[in-house]
């Protein structure tokens, strides 16, 4: 019996005298988000993203000379799931940072984590997490985003609709979760703005196959277009179903009408849907741009990136996200945190060149001026026509 | 009026879909007093081997249905051998229950490593444009399924009524120590009313896939639906799980078009709960005596 405890203090003496010598621990990055389900698209393909620019980063010597981990986790879209997964990252992984998530649900239920561990969470996707909203509650607020919010969304497609095209008579159709709801409430308001009442406001479940009532509801208010809030599979069923009803209007609608699982399930019902996009893969005009989806396409072995705009903020966070800890010389949250809200370096990304995309009143890095409205059509998502 | 006829159609057509479920569920209840919990992952597994029979392998519809049929036979038999007889052997009330669920849960996974994730559309045979009657627009799909429903719910019940395999499971489900007594195989017809369930689930699968796409989580929710219908017609009538899903699905629709999308589910839980109280057999159940 001493002898085996001894040999175990022994190994472990040895190997605690060991550890000086991987002086370079790799610096562990959390990545969550839907790799399943309906949201799967945007989570798989910003995963793809992050994992590419981590790959990049590491061949190209790692960050302080260590190479970065990453650890991800399926939150399936679940927003009690979210909350575990996170809990999991940040107490048990010990990550440094977290990148993710899709879903707004699931980021209400989890940003608090990080929060009070003081762990920078960088959000790349979900459109209606609250991040500068959180200054109030939380003036230390360690929550950043990389992604058009829902305020830009909701002011772009009511612009679209309202400005633009000249609809009077506008129905909102929203999914029942935290996403499809604060877009709805987002949209209205933009409406309001425009002292625009909806002349119908309907929603669906996830999972709903028929939407023949709302349809017709709107169609008898007289709606012009639809304004939707939604993901892929049910936002096809509305452009089936309207098909179906024989009664086509435009759909313009947030930035989920360029998920594959949307182009492929409504096939042409889709065509001349319009939705927000901070990047197009049909559109892509820098070297960088064309770099990234030539390299994605390689790795991942596919034509079209199932949601391009997840994959290229995924690749532009993991690289901001590395630059700011290059900047702060280690990984301790509040360190990372203040390089991120004054990064010295501009960084050129897919989507923009990042020149101090963060500051200590503003966690928001995509603006306005990033964001341009796609069209679907020929099975993808097409630039805006000149 | 259009408007009426028009949501009285697509209610019909997803009532349709839940009633062919359900009936499954009262195939086999009436054989051995037990259902299959998987019975909507079941659908699921038929709707994705239908997909690849018919857009991989190019086998068409008819190829995608007749292989579905195969896969959902091959699984009843499973089911039964696995989850079903060893619980009727022990008498045990619950292991059924979670052995079907567990079943279920395992197909889905299964699924989502062998076909992914995400919704697939699956080609509709009769094509995707709606014909017009009276100003009403229906896609060839859901006469489809409203037919092919029909079709197989009169067949079983035929054969049920006529031939003497049939009047075999009848004879089971009425008394099976009086039925072995006369000589009927009863595992073997217990074990048949699994694979004509399953089957039936399998090709459901196919049947609404085209109109409500195609992937691994598509049958959960059709599952648990289909089994409310079960129980508002009546686990024991053929005829109460068709009037129990036309019932479930004219009022979702309607409730959706008249009162709120939001409150679409409720009232087809309201009259579950409801019917659970005043007729616990359902509304064409008899009355089920429990001997101990």
């Amino acid at each position: 019996m001493r002898t085996v405890s001894k040999r175990v203090f022994s190994l472990l003496a040895a190997a605690l005298l060991a550890a000086p010598a991987f002086a370079a621990d790799p610096i562990k990055i959390g990545v969550y988000g839907p790799f399943s389900g309906g949201s799967s698209p945007m989570g798989l393909s910003m995963r793809n993203g992050v994992r590419l620019a981590a790959d990049e980063i590491n061949a190209k010597g790692g960050v302080l000379g260590r190479k970065i981990e990453l650890v991800d986790r399926d939150d399936q879209a679940v927003n009690e799931r979210g909350a575990q997964v996170m809990q999991d990252l940040v107490s048990n992984e010990k990550v440094s940072a977290v990148l993710g998530p899709i879903n707004t649900g699931v980021a209400l239920a989890s940003y608090k984590y990080p929060m009070e561990a003081k762990v920078p969470l960088l959000i790349n996707v979900s459109a209606g997490a609250p991040v500068n909203e959180l200054f109030k509650d939380y003036p230390d607020n360690y929550v950043f985003r990389l992604a058009a919010g829902d305020p830009i969304q909701a002011e772009m497609i009511v612009s679209e609709g309202v400005d633009k095209r000249k609809f009077k008579k506008v129905a909102v159709l929203c999914d029942d979760t935290n996403y499809g709801q604060n877009g709805r409430q987002k949209m209205e308001d933009a409406l309001a703005a425009r002292k625009v009442t909806p002349v119908y406001i309907g929603k669906f479940k996830i999972k709903d196959t028929d939407m023949t009532p709302q349809l017709q509801e709107a169609r008898k208010a007289g709606a012009e277009a639809i304004l939707t809030y939604g993901i892929g599979p049910e936002l096809a069923q509305l452009a089936n179903g309207m098909q179906k009803l024989g009664w086509k209007v435009p759909m313009i609608g947030s930035w989920t009408l360029s998920m594959s699982n949307f182009i492929d399930a409504a096939g042409p019902n889709g065509d001349g849907a319009t939705m927000p996009q901070t990047f197009i893969q049909a559109g892509a005009s820098t070297a960088k741009a064309k770099q990234f989806i030539a390299d994605y396409q390689k790795k991942f072995t596919v034509e079209r990136i199932p949601s391009a705009v997840a994959a290229a903020q995924g690749y532009d966070s993991m690289y901001v996200l590395a630059q700011a800890i290059e900047q702060a010389g280690g990984t301790e949250g509040p360190k990372i945190k203040a390089s991120l809200e004054d990064l010295k370096k501009p960084y050129a990304g897919v989507i923009a060149t990042w020149a101090k995309p963060f500051s200590k009143t503003d966690h928001e890095a995509i603006h306005r001026e990033h964001v341009v409205m796609g069209v679907v059509g020929k099975g993808e998502v097409l630039p805006p026509a000149k | 009026m259009t408007d009426l006829l028009q949501l009285i159609l697509s209610g019909v057509a997803l009532g349709m879909i839940y009633a062919l479920l359900a009936f499954g569920y009262n195939i086999t209840f009436s054989t051995s007093r037990t259902i299959n919990f998987a019975q909507g992952e079941f659908l699921m597994l038929g709707a994705l081997t239908g997909l690849t029979a018919a857009v991989t392998w190019k086998l068409g519809y008819a190829g995608a249905l007749f292989a579905a049929a195969i896969v959902g036979c091959l699984l009843g038999v499973v089911l039964e051998k696995a989850a079903i007889a060893p619980a009727l052997k022990t008498r045990s009330a619950v292991s059924w229950i979670l052995a079907t669920v567990a079943l279920g849960i395992i197909a889905r996974n299964a699924a989502e490593r062998i076909w992914g994730t995400d919704d697939a559309r699956f080609p509709a045979p009769l094509g995707d444009d709606p014909l017009t009657f009276l100003g009403v627009r229906v896609l060839p799909q859901e006469l489809l399924v409203i037919g092919a429903a029909a079709l197989i719910m009169s067949g079983v019940e035929l054969f049920r009524r006529k031939s003497i395999w049939g009047k075999a499971v009848t004879a089971v489900a009425a008394d099976k120590d009086a039925a072995a007594l006369m000589g009927i195989n009863v595992p073997l017809v217990i074990t048949f009313s699994f694979v004509l369930s399953s089957a039936i689930a399998a090709v459901s699968g196919v049947l609404v896939a085209p109109l409500t796409l195609a992937g691994a989580t598509m049958g959960t929710l059709l599952g648990t639906k289909a089994y409310a219908v079960a129980i508002v017609g009546g686990l024991q009538s053929g005829l109460g799980v068709l009037v129990g899903g036309l019932l479930l699905g004219l009022s979702e629709q309607f409730t959706a078009r008249y009162v709120s999308t939001g409150y679409k589910d409720t009232p087809g839980f309201v009259l579950l709960i409801f019917i659970l109280l005043v007729k616990p057999s359902g509304l064409f159940g008899k009355k089920s005596i429990k001997k101990v």
